[in-house]
């Protein structure tokens, strides 16, 4: 590839880091926290290309006037590797497709069941719920809850949830994908409803329920059940992860 | 795709006129060997690796005396660009179409996502390495360690431990340092051993492994030992010639303001080496990501060995960034601790985005050697780390 295709590449790539960060695109790939570093890195690409671009025009109006040891950068020279072709896909990816954030596909491919840590965690890692009303509550920390918390912090409490839904034969459940760095680490969250409306798989909704007691153990791949008492539907949210 | 005027010599081809010396990359290449006399002058201000690096067969006669093809008008580069440019930006609708099916769907976001995730770590790599290309000397760089290979190795991989970034990241610096004239064992210790015992990656497994400290200390001990010993077997066993001679290739630091151009032209060069790379390794990801079953992991969990042989596979074909892939095993609750510590040991150390990096940054012939040992090594160290961590199979 020539160098100056090279470097017109680089400024769609430097381009593409800071629209997707500038947006936002990038909370359907990465988590929020890396949204400093996609700014500063496609500044750098963006810079590095403007400079060469500057710098190569310069030096070839120079070297026009007067050939010259400052005009003669033998740029290309030995066979350079097509490989940076191969960078026009993510840039191709992001500016005409941006493909969506993941979400009812992945679980569906996933096996059964919450995968928890093994390393029990102890009642004294939650502190108690908020008191009063239906408290909000992260997918993950509800299950976390429901799987290691013995202090009953769940026992009779209303709590507002919000994922996707899910069908897996069996009850209809409410889905999230928790990521760490990346999409490619996602890993679902479920809990499995009664008593929800019937709404299609990836549908968006932001309900009110309860924990129904002797669930979420091994026995049921550490799934908590919730009795749904009030649903909402919602638009996809922003941060469609989480983390 | 080719891009057929890749041999045009100087920067008089970016006005866009098609030059005549223009021939097949591949001869070019083939002709490319460092047996060449070098004609090289670094006496420019323009001293960029590109001119210290290449200017063996930009200048060389054979070059310059290559037969003609007149009367044809080659395309460029720039010039197929923009025409796949046009052609993606007409095509959008059916492209957006054929990504509908729900396999493809999830292998694109998952592409995307690791090349987003990975970028700033490459970028963060290009510019350690512009910056020991353009101000580290190689006197100053053998000063650093030991002068006998048996202790340089263990220095250089604790030196990993201050590069908190991805393996994106320590490829590109260990390149530079190898083409600094750092020893070739003690910069490929640090390439395995900066991406898996940073404290990044520490603090991350910590977390992930709540009430397991010995996870840390196996994470910690089997990665360094990999590093260790692969760096070991390479001053007894490899070969120099193993890794391609462009890396060896020194860049000439000029002085002053000289500096600072060797500086960003090394950046963007090693960026626009390695990006391409970086995205076949995501592509490639992508792709296992989606193919392998998730039944892979049911019912090992009755299976040590298998379970062990299948998560060295696991973190080879995931490719999961070193500060992540520590939240993923500790999510597999099912399998015993050991399987998980050689995945978490595994994975820093070879996965198909690293061995398409390591191919395009260090040759084939390099890849194809060190990435297949690499793993065994890596296995069999994180076995025995978990073995004394975790006091026994558990």
């Amino acid at each position: 590839m020539r160098r100056d295709t090279q470097n017109v590449l680089l400024v769609l790539l430097g381009g593409a880091l800071i629209k997707i960060s500038a947006t936002d695109l990038y909370l359907r790939y990465v988590k929020p926290g890396n949204k400093w570093y996609l700014l500063t890195a496609g500044a750098v690409i963006l810079l590095l290309a403007a400079v060469s671009l500057v710098r190569d025009a310069w030096q070839a109006r120079a070297g026009a006037r007067r050939p010259g040891p400052a005009g003669d950068g033998h740029h290309h020279g030995h066979g350079e590797p097509h490989s940076p072709w191969l960078l026009m896909l993510p840039v191709l990816a992001i500016f005409l497709v941006a493909p969506p954030a993941l979400g009812a596909d992945s679980v569906q491919r996933a096996s059964a069941g919450n995968s928890v840590t093994t390393t029990a965690s102890t009642s004294a890692d939650f502190p108690p719920l908020p008191q009063g009303g239906a408290p909000e509550l992260r997918l993950s920390d509800f299950v976390a809850r429901a799987v290691w918390d013995r202090s009953g912090s769940l026992a009779g409490r209303d709590v507002t949830l919000t994922g996707f839904v899910v069908h897996r034969g069996g009850a209809p459940e409410l889905a999230r994908l928790v990521i760490t760095c990346c999409a490619a680490d996602a890993r679902p969250m479920v809990v499995r409803l009664t008593g929800a409306p019937d709404l299609p798989s990836g549908s968006w909704l932001r309900l009110r329920a309860r924990l129904l007691p002797g669930s979420a153990t091994a026995a049921d791949g550490y799934t908590p059940s919730v009795q749904v008492l009030d649903a909402e539907p919602i638009a996809e949210p922003t941060e469609a992860y989480e983390y | 795709m080719a891009s057929p005027t890749d041999t045009t010599g100087n920067s008089s081809a970016s006005d866009g006129t098609p030059v005549g010396e223009a021939e097949p990359d591949d001869a070019a290449a083939a002709r490319n060997d460092p047996g060449q006399p070098s004609t090289a002058t670094p006496s420019s201000t323009a001293a960029g690796p590109d001119t210290a690096t290449t200017s063996t067969t930009a200048a060389s006669p054979s070059t310059a005396a290559s037969p003609r093809r007149s009367g044809w008008r080659r395309v460029t580069s720039l010039q197929v660009f923009s025409a796949v440019l046009v052609a993606a930006l007409l095509l959008q609708r059916p492209l957006a179409a054929a990504l509908d099916g729900t396999s493809v769907r999830i292998a694109a976001t998952v592409f995307v996502a690791v090349c987003v995730q990975a970028l700033p770590f490459l970028v963060l790599g290009v510019v350690l390495s512009g910056l020991i290309a353009a101000f580290v000397s190689p006197a100053a760089l053998g000063r650093l360690l030991p002068k006998r290979a048996v202790f340089a190795v263990p220095a250089a991989g604790l030196a990993g431990a201050v590069l908190p970034g991805c393996e994106c990241a320590s490829v590109p610096v260990a390149r530079r340092l190898i083409g600094q004239g750092l020893p070739d064992a003690a910069a490929l210790t640090f390439l395995l051993a900066a991406p898996a015992i940073n404290p990044v990656v520490l603090v991350a497994t910590a977390v992930a492994f709540p009430g397991e400290p010995a996870m840390v200390a196996g994470r910690f001990g089997g990665s360094l030992a990999t590093a260790v010993v692969m760096g070991w077997l390479w001053s007894r066993f490899g070969r120099p010639e193993w890794i391609a001679a462009r890396v060896r290739q020194r860049v000439q630091p000029g002085s002053g303001g000289a500096r600072w151009w060797v500086f960003l032209e090394t950046a963007r060069h090693d960026l626009v080496g390695a990006g391409g790379f970086l995205v076949l390794g995501g592509l490639s990801s992508a792709v296992l990501n989606v193919a392998v079953p998730a039944s892979w992991l049911e019912g090992l969990a009755g299976h040590l060995l298998l379970g062990i042989v299948v998560m060295a596979l696991l973190a080879v074909l995931l490719a999961l960034c070193s500060e992540a892939d520590a939240f993923v095993a500790a999510s597999l609750g099912a399998l015993p601790l050991l399987p998980r510590l050689v995945f978490l040991v595994v994975g820093p150390a070879v996965d198909v985005k690293l061995f398409a990096l390591q191919a395009g940054t260090f040759g084939r012939g390099f890849a194809a050697r060190f990435a297949p040992t690499t793993l065994v090594v890596a296995t069999v160290c994180g076995t025995v780390a978990g073995l004394l961590a975790l006091g026994g199979a558990r």
